[in-house]
């Protein structure tokens, strides 16, 4: 057993990282989530001149501006608001609105529920795939020749290793518009098909994406589990009569389980953030997702003004999801941590 | 091993188990091999509705770049060669050149050579002797396949792409180097403290890495911007303004990614036996001493694993690298997405996907060298759990 | 051959970066801009750098880091290129500095009507005008005997009888992506509808019957419209220009010139340009004025600003205009209107002409919340009502929070 001392010294660099650069960070979030801050506007009158083709126009009109201070920075003031952030990001008037109302898919109308929806879908939907699909490959390729290995591992990686924003969009290419795969379907259907035009279709092409994306880490993960498959006990169970579906899942399931455990975990952290596929696959009309709005509600308008209360609250808010969902795969690994170390 | 009966097959589970591989491999590499298509064909084709025009490319041969049927069989043939030998006889090169204790450094070296030689062959002598070839052969020599490079010539010449390489070279090695060493001393800590801060720290490592990185990355940009004037009263007039700073973009990557790397290296960790280090330090050695002795020479295949995953990471960050770096620093991936702004043109695009395809094939390179590290290090208990 | 062309890029590029030949004089101070990254900005920033010690930022975030890093002291950058959206945050902050000595002491090739006043003073120089026009393929509309469609009814029923004649599924294109796009087509159409965007009291005022009207009109091209309009920007309508599979859109005039592309374009000289159509009888063309634009810092020393505003007055000469006469609607002396920009300046010498695009923290905001929640509308997830009073509830939110509401 290491003293803290020790134990310090050869974890501080790495702590000390991660409090600089993402607990303060979050620290600074989580009290901006209660405050709101804004500049002391003005009403004045301005004259603005802007050019016209060939001559000036110009207006004079009443602006609301902010006030500049002495030192010739903006005055601003900052309040404490409470929950008002929280509410404002929630509508939850609304959403008790729908639910007596009856119209319960009015609730979809609101974006944090909207993106709350596609983001738990989202994960949920694609983790047995990816664990699934990964297995499958994994099991294939171990049952393949040795010769044909190496080159199908190489091609196996490649979707997990492409830069995701150029991996997006080579598949968003291939059935945007009259892309050839969506030209491909409208051939063997004979119907006009637009991918890009309703949600469904869109967010199925976007699971598939991330299976894409995703699958070759759990393929290549679940390999390497194989490999150290206690061969003996593989053959007593064919001894024993037992099938080769049986061997899968009373000998191999239960070895790669802590590997399974392990890709759950990365996977609904990753997926529960997506945000790429928003981007990549231009779904905002139809689908968002929590990543993306907090992202929205920081993004600048063209006059400069950020909503960061609001974001604060959208991303203490997706904070807390992220807390629930791992605490199912969190309490194996306490108990592990427990049985090793006493 | 192929003789045992667990692994023996019926030849029913043999077909479908190789017909879902074809299926398997066709799906991975098609996106990938179709945009290195794009790539290659002028803008009217590469956006063509009809997948044989985007192949034969017919808009792009009537400007006059086009292949022969030599051509291709020769280029093919360089193509096929370089990828045999680089599975067969490159690493026996590499084992036989490289001095003993520096084999990584030995591949790294060997690869890049590997890689210029081709270039210098496919690219230089190939052509000089396909234009005679092609004048004497008549119909053979006839090109058909409409094929350009001027979207690669106008990304890395025109376009001083090679920059953008540097500089994602730099931020990677930095964010490589940095992060296995904290995150190796960590991760050792870590393994070896059975107490219950260190499962804490672990678990918020692992929060923290749930974190959307949005979130935490708008809060540094006016911190980054403003850093000479914050730090004026500490270091005086030498403190930096952090914004445009690679080094300071390797910081936060470094810290983005810790919570994966220690993680990772904690699980490997563990899988070495803590008696090794137990008996060096009952020769008296401390901790430290244990760690550099004991587990640094047997640490390799878990490291290079965890190294590699902290490479994707540097290599493929957007957020980070497009918010904090200015034109000057930038780095491949936010360079090829400046070619989707506002007012674009559909030549960007296509140069763009040239940008895309280049900047795939270091990874391309560094996959095929280190696949079987990849494993064994997985193997050797990197994940578990 | 790949060989000598490689050779041949080698040799370009280094003439690029070497040759100093074509400024005036020899710049000595070190300057750096940051600006908005399409084919104008590229023009005047190559025009500066012959002049040397210069670096250009071409930047599609620019809107993300202009107003922190002119924030910062002294500014990261010495010159910023701003649009009349874009100049808000800069002007508020108080980051830019009046340019009247600086136009008095290199400001001889500038007209007046290049010169941005706000109160009087000069707060930034005009290079270009941009704004929406239509954009027609002119043989299909000649085949088929339509006029030029001056109206959005008349579009419509053009649009109607190219698809009844089979030429096209979808003849009529529309940067409707949804943000930022979409929400401009309703800034082009609202007003075009005669409404006003804010109240005196900067409360808005979309949710009226001119709001409703502007949602209908939009919602009436969607049947002319790829099913997948809203994921569809300017460069994907350009796109679809090129490619043939479009007859008419309402598209920026900076993207005229990329029709007659010969490397691009299918429709090269089929493509031709007229005033943004209007949305009721004597109303203005349904589109809003733009200019871009180079500012100064405030937050560098005078020497420095006066040696970046000499070396922008030498990326906006005539010179520069003259060697790339089709990229923009240029404001400056020298530009010889051609074929392409016909429209454009149809568009905005049109009685009653189109506002300008308003520069103000409410226009922002509301911008903001038209592209977030038009998209439900045209989906059909909500009625035209709903989605007034959706979009007034978000600016109001918003608003408060920015402090131009109490």
């Amino acid at each position: 057993m290491m003293k803290f001392k020790t134990f310090f010294a050869f974890v501080a660099p790495s702590v000390f990282m991660m409090v600089l650069f993402i607990a303060l960070p979050l620290v600074s979030v989580f009290i901006q989530s209660f405050q709101i801050t804004q500049p002391v506007m003005q009403q004045m009158e301005v004259e603005t001149c802007t050019p016209g083709f060939i001559t000036q126009t110009c207006v004079t009109e009443i602006k609301t501006i902010p006030t500049i201070g002495e030192d010739g920075k903006v005055i601003t003031t900052t309040e404490w608001v409470g929950f008002e952030s929280y509410r404002n990001v929630l509508q939850m008037d609304k959403v008790w609105e729908a639910v007596a109302s009856g119209n319960v898919k009015d609730i979809l109308q609101i974006d944090f529920w909207k993106a709350l929806r596609f983001t738990l879908m989202f994960t949920l939907l694609t983790l047995p795939l990816v664990i699934g699909v990964g297995l499958l490959i994994a099991l294939t390729v171990n049952n393949a020749a040795k010769a044909v290995r190496g080159p199908v591992i190489f091609i196996s990686l490649l979707p997990f290793i492409i830069t995701p924003v150029i991996g997006s969009l080579s598949i968003y290419w291939l059935f945007v518009g009259d892309g050839i795969l969506t030209a491909m379907m409208e051939r063997w259907t004979g119907t006009n098909i637009s991918m890009f035009a309703q949600a469904w279709t869109i967010e199925l092409l976007m699971y598939f994406y991330r299976v894409w994306h995703v699958a070759p880490f759990a393929f290549i993960i679940f390999y390497a589990g194989l490999q150290t498959v206690n061969m003996d006990t593989l053959e007593s169970a064919v001894i024993d009569g037992a099938s080769r579906w049986e061997r899968l899942r009373h000998v191999i399931i239960p070895h790669l389980m802590p590997l399974i455990v392990f890709i759950a975990l990365i996977h609904l952290m990753d997926c529960y953030r997506v945000f790429e596929e928003i981007i990549g696959f231009r779904s905002q009309a139809h689908v968002i997702s929590l990543q993306w709005l907090t992202f929205d509600f920081l993004t600048p308008d063209d006059a400069g003004n950020r909503a960061i209360a609001r974001a604060s609250a959208s991303a203490m808010l997706t904070m807390i999801g992220i807390v629930f969902l791992l605490i199912l795969p969190l309490r194996r690994t306490w108990r592990d941590h427990k049985g090793s170390a006493h | 091993m192929s003789t045992s009966r667990a692994m023996r097959q019926s030849l029913a589970l043999r077909f479908s188990s190789s017909a879902f591989l074809i299926f398997w491999v066709v799906i991975a590499s098609f996106p990938i091999l179709w945009i290195t298509v794009m790539s290659f064909k002028s803008p009217v084709d590469a956006f063509a509705d009809n997948p044989l025009d985007v192949i034969m490319g017919p808009n792009t041969l009537s400007r006059g770049d086009g292949l022969s049927v030599i051509d291709i069989v020769l280029g093919l043939a360089v193509i096929f060669f370089t990828l045999r030998w680089m599975f067969t006889r490159l690493p026996g090169w590499i084992d036989s050149y490289s001095p003993a204790g520096l084999k990584v450094l030995g591949w790294v070296v060997g690869a890049a050579v590997y890689a210029i030689a081709f270039l210098v062959v496919f690219f230089g002598i190939l052509p000089l002797i396909l234009g005679p070839l092609n004048s004497i052969l008549g119909p053979l020599g006839e090109p058909f396949l409409g094929l350009t490079t001027q979207h690669y010539v106008a990304v890395w010449g025109e376009n001083e792409f090679y920059r953008n390489f540097g500089n994602s070279m730099l931020v990677t090695a930095g964010v490589v180097t940095i992060s296995l060493t904290v995150g190796t001393l960590a991760g050792y800590g870590l393994a070896r403290s059975g107490s219950d801060l260190a499962f804490w720290l672990l678990i918020l490592a692992l929060i923290f890495r749930a974190l959307p990185h949005s979130v935490l990355v708008a809060g540094y940009l006016p911190w980054f911007i403003n850093s000479a004037e914050i730090l004026r009263p500490i270091f005086g007039d030498v403190s930096p303004t952090l914004y445009g700073q690679p080094w300071a973009v390797i910081a936060v990557l470094v810290a983005i990614n810790q919570p994966f790397t220690i993680w990772m290296l904690r699980s490997f960790f563990q899988n070495i036996p803590a008696e090794l280090d137990e008996a060096a330090r009952v020769d008296g050695c401390s901790h430290f001493q244990a760690f550099r002795r004991v587990i640094m020479p047997v640490m390799w295949p878990g490291v290079i694993t965890t190294g590699l995953f902290s490479f994707l990471l540097g290599y493929n960050d957007f957020l980070v690298t497009s918010l904090l770096l200015d034109a000057q620093n930038q780095t491949m991936v936010p360079a090829i997405a400046g070619y989707f702004n506002r007012e674009t043109t559909t030549t960007d695009q296509v140069e763009a996907v040239a940008a895309a395809v280049s900047i795939t094939a270091p990874l391309f390179l560094l996959v095929m060298v280190f696949q079987r590290q990849i494993v064994s290090g997985l193997t050797a208990g990197a994940v578990k759990g | 051959m790949m060989l000598k062309k490689l050779a041949l890029a080698g040799v370009i590029s280094l003439m690029g970066t070497s040759a100093f030949a074509a400024c005036s004089y020899q710049n000595e101070t070190e300057v750096k801009m940051l600006s908005a990254g399409f084919e104008a900005w590229k023009a005047v920033t190559d025009a500066m750098a012959e002049c040397g010690n210069f670096q250009a930022e071409l930047d599609q975030e620019f809107r993300t880091k202009q107003p922190a890093a002119f924030e910062a002291s002294p500014s990261l950058y010495h010159l910023g290129g701003v649009s009349n959206g874009t100049i808000t945050p800069l002007l508020n902050a108080g980051t830019i500095r009046p340019l009247d000595d600086l136009v008095a002491k290199y400001g001889q090739n500038l007209t007046p009507n290049q010169l941005i006043r706000i109160d009087g003073k000069v707060m930034a120089v005009a290079m270009m005008v941009n704004t929406q026009h239509l954009m027609y393929r002119s043989d299909i509309l000649a085949d088929l005997g339509i006029e030029t469609p001056t109206s959005w009814s008349e579009i419509y029923l053009a649009a109607a009888k190219i698809k009844e004649a089979g030429v096209m599924d979808y003849p009529l294109g529309a940067t409707m992506k949804s943000g930022w796009n979409l929400a401009q087509e309703f800034v082009n159409m609202y007003p075009g509808h005669g409404g006003t965007f804010f109240n005196d009291d900067n409360t808005t005022a979309v949710n009226s019957d001119a709001g409703l009207k502007a949602l209908g009109t939009l919602k009436a091209g969607l049947p002319f419209m790829d099913p997948e309009v809203l994921v569809s920007d300017s460069t994907y309508v350009q796109q679809q220009f090129q490619q043939g599979k479009i007859a008419m859109a309402n598209l920026w005039a900076s993207r005229a010139g990329a029709m007659n592309d010969e490397a691009e374009s299918q429709v090269v000289g089929k493509v031709a340009m007229a005033a943004a159509p209007t949305a009721m009888v004597g109303g203005a063309p349904a589109t809003t004025l733009w200019w871009d634009g180079i500012v100064v810092a405030a937050n560098i020393t005078d020497a420095e600003a006066d040696a970046a505003f000499r070396l922008a007055m030498e990326g906006i000469d005539t010179d520069m205009v003259t060697a790339n006469n089709d990229a923009a609607i240029w404001l400056v002396n020298g530009f010889v209107p051609g074929p392409l920009s016909q429209g454009a300046i149809a568009t905005a010498t049109a009685n009653p002409a189109p506002p300008a695009y308003p520069s103000t923290t409410q226009m922002g905001l509301l911008h903001t919340a038209l592209g977030n929640e038009i998209p439900a509308y045209l989906t059909g997830e909500r009625d035209a009502a709903a989605t007034l009073v959706a979009i007034e509830e978000a600016y109001t939110t918003a608003a408060k929070e920015a402090g131009v509401l109490q």
